[in-house]
């Protein structure tokens, strides 16, 4: 069945379905929250703007780069396997992994620069944004990185081919997912005043 | 068959590239501490294009039905709308 979803109708999402039923959820519970933001920030146009003041716009822009790599490098991975090259993808999403992971540890500085200065999510409406947005999203970066360990590891034992790829689809679409959302939270929450 | 393979990866690269450009263009006007509508919706229309970037190219939704495509635009219209405009509420 995967064999003949894979390569025959072009038309289908990549990877399972299932997935996307979940990927559009997630954004649509983003979606909900970016938006609640905004209509928060417009009652409290200063605090939201000086609090913003505090980020370190820096970190942000470097993981931006650092999830868009890593979602090139998955691209790589899925564009090996179609060519039945386990190795191949296997490394080329052990990057997209350890980029994760450059992402995850840049954001537990910005998290303990926060927790630090006694920055909780009940500081103010700004905060409480800011915490539980980056957070949520924070721990979709980690459930993508168990997704795309299990995948590395099945393909390092050639577990897929050139005719059976949907795993790794599957999991490289829910890394996109975790950077598209990222690409819209940074310059939500960072930027723009 | 590799020269196909190759300019493929090519033109993957080359998203990446216009990805980092304008992700510093985003980074770059924060630091300027620029603000106002204009700058608001030269922001958005920015991460407009980089989101459709990595749906339709990243993604691959390029090759899939156009409803598919047509609900990542429709999400980022919906919500980048409403951001605008509450934003566009807090400048008067």
């Amino acid at each position: 069945m995967n064999e003949h979803s894979n390569t025959i109708n072009q038309d289908d999402l990549p990877g399972d379905f299932a997935i996307w039923i979940f990927i559009f959820a997630e954004m649509l519970a983003f979606g909900v929250l970016f938006v609640a933001y905004a209509f928060t920030r417009a009652q409290n146009i200063e605090l939201f703007n000086a609090s913003q003041l505090t980020l370190n716009r820096t970190s942000g822009a470097i993981n931006t780069l650092v999830l868009i790599t890593s979602s090139y490098f998955a691209v790589r991975g899925v564009e090996a396997i179609k060519r039945g090259l386990n190795q191949q993808c296997a490394h080329w999403l052990t990057g997209a992994f350890l980029l994760g992971g450059v992402f995850v540890g840049i954001k537990m500085v910005e998290f303990q620069s926060k927790f630090a200065a006694d920055i909780t999510m009940s500081t103010n409406n700004f905060y409480m944004f800011y915490l539980s947005l980056t957070f949520f999203h924070f721990m979709h970066v980690l459930m993508g990185m168990v997704i795309l360990a299990v995948i590395i590891m099945k393909a390092r034992r050639g577990g897929y081919s050139a005719h059976d790829y949907v795993g790794v689809e599957t999991g490289a679409s829910f890394w996109h997912m975790v950077d598209f959302l990222w690409i819209i939270l940074f310059p939500l929450v960072y930027i723009i005043r | 068959m590799n020269n196909t393979k190759a300019l493929s990866n090519l033109f993957f690269t080359v998203i990446l590239l216009v990805l980092a450009v304008l992700t510093i263009m985003t980074f770059s006007l924060g630091e300027a501490g620029m603000a106002g509508k204009g700058v608001m919706l030269t922001l958005l229309a920015i991460t407009m294009i980089k989101s459709q970037l990595v749906a339709n190219y990243f993604m691959g939704l390029r090759r899939t039905k156009f409803l598919w495509r047509a609900i990542m635009f429709g999400y980022f219209a919906i919500v980048g709308g409403l951001i605008a405009v509450a934003y566009l509420m807090g400048l008067k």
